[in-house]
């Protein structure tokens, strides 16, 4: 299938106009999956992590939103075992004026501010919201062990 | 109307010496009709007018500030539409900015104010075109002066009786930088009406220039005017130049295809999420005109190259998999089979179907996982019939209702996906000859007469197997069966032989052999998996004994 100008455009931007801190990559015999790194924010237990994650355009991208999963192991309220994540934008609220690279930056924020009143792992959100601090300890503990180069 | 007026591109070669400096005479610029057109020059720098006009508000003809798109296809700066006023016997929906109208100074039609938005890409193209200007501007030679007459549109000034109309000049401003910034700057000053023409010509006392001089600097300004909108022209949604823009009540606009695709997903804008308030067909919505002129102007290659890909995507082709699937029930030949579209991907694939030959494919779902052939375990069944649109009810909201007639039967070969749906390559599945057809009757009843002979002389007395019996029967006598049941169960008047049922599936084809299993498929309460395989079988006579088959299960469960 003719791959569309639209995801022409964005591989291209994302090739010469990079995200700092973020990167995605075209498979060379599937331009519509990408493999995906995110730097941990700074100040938040992953920094320092590289996290890598997969995204596939479906077919009918962009009526409907990219799929992604962190392949990555990583301790957050929004993300669960598998890699899956909870970010309204990725589900409901998803629209097709926004892109990969507008994705990929609400993913990093979500880094940087877990929300466990929205959760997907549950027993993360439990531990956050019982006691953050250790949480966030956990977190950085899974940051270096699985997140480091 | 036949006005000796310059329209081109050609200025007169500058030299002539003026005689005064107060007024300079002018000689009238050269028709360009008879010199060679500039090679590179592109539509834009032909008609430099047109491009102008389009920058130029039609109310108060200043280069746009807040331009408001109107429903009525009109563009109107927001500050030259009328206060809004209360509307005259309106109730429904009654939010405040709906109560209030605005009346268009162009046409006269009444608006709901909350649909007078400001039409964002065209305001951001305007100030980016003035910021191209003014840069322009700064930075262009002082000595490069040319008249401008404004030639006022005839009817504007026309004095009762009057014929000759060259006369209707209106501005005439000696002004720099080429024709375009020096029209620009004319109706920047409110001294160049948004109908009129412009005739331009040499300033006699001018600096030695070659015409070519005067035609760079607007190749120049015209080249970074189209390199500066042309991202903000671009759709947000296929990343394409806009093709036929449509702008919503929000003032955002995207390509008029590319709106009803989200509108398939969805009713609220992609960039701003208020909520769309149009019919998802965009019936009645027209594109906006003002928008589309401009961009035929400033980028006509992109347009038609767009056009060109577009025509390309709405016909597969020869691409093998060019039957569109749609994978729900099971549909049969000739008869009708009603859908509700509702998924997104089908009414996308609805909409190619209506624009195209209107058939498409109907397949079962797979249910139980079963191999189907050489395709695997495909989620869809390998048989189906291919149905054409009859009729389709739109509604507002984008769901459709449609009609359609099976055409034919196909067995998939090869499938793919398009845009979310399945598309297949098919191979028409047909039932052998009547030649064919015959032989096989005559074969099979004359192997059946030899065997019910001999089991008759072996076993006297007991029914034949079952089999036997069949076989013995002539295509006719199946038949015949078949329509003796129909007969009786209406005289029963068994539900489903209901006239409701009749009215849709009409009367049973009791003379056409061919067809009359599928009509009784089509009314009879059973399984769609068993009815399925009449989708497989190419002969009437197997078809007729499936029939058979049911009806008999049938009377065994009522006695
Ligand atoms: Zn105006
Ligand atoms: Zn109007
Ligand atoms: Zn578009
Ligand atoms: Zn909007």
């Amino acid at each position: 299938m003719a791959l569309s100008k639209r995801i022409i455009k964005e591989t291209q931007r994302l090739a010469e106009d990079a995200v700092p801190g973020i990167s995605a990559v075209p498979h060379d015999d599937n331009l519509r999956y990408f493999d995906v790194t995110i730097d941990g924010p700074s100040q938040s237990p992953y920094e320092g992590g590289v996290f890598k994650a997969e995204l596939f355009l479906p077919d009918d991208y962009p009526m409907t939103p990219p799929k992604i999963r962190f392949l990555t192991r990583i301790y957050h309220p929004n993300i669960d075992r598998l890699g899956r994540i909870c970010l309204d934008v990725l589900k409901s609220n998803w629209s097709p004026a926004l892109q990969i690279r507008t994705i990929l930056l609400s993913i990093q924020a979500l880094l940087g501010a877990p929300n466990p009143d929205d959760p997907l792992a549950n027993d993360v959100a439990q531990a956050w919201k019982q006691d953050e601090q250790a949480a966030i300890a956990t977190a950085r503990e899974w940051t270096e062990k699985h997140a480091k180069p | 109307m036949n006005l000796p007026r310059s329209k081109g591109c050609s200025l007169t070669p500058a030299g002539e010496k003026s005689l005064s400096y107060g007024r300079p005479i002018v000689r009238p610029a050269r028709m360009v009709d008879d010199e060679a057109p500039l090679k590179s020059a592109s539509a834009a720098h032909q008609n430099l007018r047109q491009l102008v006009r389009l920058i130029q508000c039609p109310y108060c003809s200043k280069p746009f500030t807040a331009p408001a798109h109107l429903p009525c296809g009109h563009t109107i700066c927001r500050d030259c539409l009328p206060s809004p006023r209360p509307r005259a016997n309106i109730s429904y929906p009654n939010t405040p900015d709906r109560l209030l109208g605005i009346v268009c100074p162009q046409c006269g039609a009444e608006h709901a104010a909350a649909e007078c938005c400001l039409d964002v890409t065209l305001a951001k193209s305007m100030e980016l075109i003035r910021l191209q200007v003014a840069e322009f501007r700064a930075s262009s030679i002082e000595d490069t002066p040319i008249r401008l007459v404004e030639i006022l549109e005839p009817d504007d000034n026309s004095a009762a009786g009057e014929k000759d109309r060259v006369h209707h000049v209106g501005h005439d401003r000696v002004l720099y930088g080429g024709r375009l910034l020096a029209t620009y700057t004319l109706a920047e000053m409110g001294e160049l009406r948004c109908s009129s023409e412009v005739e331009y010509s040499s300033v006699l006392d001018a600096p030695d220039h070659y015409p070519h001089e005067y035609e760079n600097l607007d190749i120049s300004l015209l080249g970074s005017i189209q390199e500066a909108v042309q991202d903000e022209m671009s759709c947000r949604v296929c990343y394409n130049m806009m093709l036929e823009p449509t702008t919503t009540a929000c003032g955002h606009t995207f390509c008029r295809r590319c709106l009803i695709r989200v509108m398939d997903h969805s009713n609220i804008c992609p960039l701003c999420r208020r909520d769309l308030h149009m019919p998802a067909s965009l019936q009645n919505k027209p594109s906006n005109r003002h928008l589309a002129s401009l961009l035929d102007l400033l980028c006509p290659d992109l347009v038609t190259q767009r056009l060109a890909a577009i025509k390309l995507e709405d016909q597969p082709g020869d691409d093998a998999l060019n039957t569109p699937l749609f994978i729900c029930t099971l549909a049969l030949p000739s008869m009708p089979t009603f859908l509700h579209v509702f998924e997104p991907r089908y009414r996308l694939m609805m909409r190619r179907c209506m624009g195209g030959n209107r058939k498409f494919g109907m397949i079962m779902y797979n249910r139980t996982g079963a191999p189907q052939g050489d395709l695997g375990a495909t989620q869809f069944m390998e048989y189906g019939t291919l149905l054409e649109i009859v009729n389709l009810e739109l509604l507002r909201d984008g769901r459709s209702f449609v009609e359609t007639r099976g055409v034919g039967r196909f067995k998939v070969q090869d499938h793919g996906v398009l845009d979310g749906y399945i598309v297949a390559s098919i191979n028409s599945v047909e039932d052998i000859s009547t030649a064919e057809e015959q032989d096989s009757e005559q074969e099979e009843r004359t192997e059946a007469q030899r065997l019910a002979a001999t089991f008759e002389s072996q076993n006297p007395g007991t029914p034949l197997p079952f089999r036997v019996a069949l076989d013995q029967l002539s295509t006719q006598q199946l038949l015949d069966f078949c329509m003796g049941f129909v007969v009786e169960m209406r005289r029963q008047s068994a539900p489903w032989l209901s006239q409701k049922i009749v009215q849709v599936y009409g009367e049973p084809p009791a003379a056409d052999a061919a067809l009359f299993p599928y009509w009784f498929a089509c009314v009879l309460p059973i399984a769609e998996e068993e009815k399925y395989r009449l989708l497989q079988i190419t002969t009437v006579r197997e078809r007729l004994k499936i029939v058979k088959t049911w009806i008999e299960r049938i009377q065994n469960q009522r006695q």
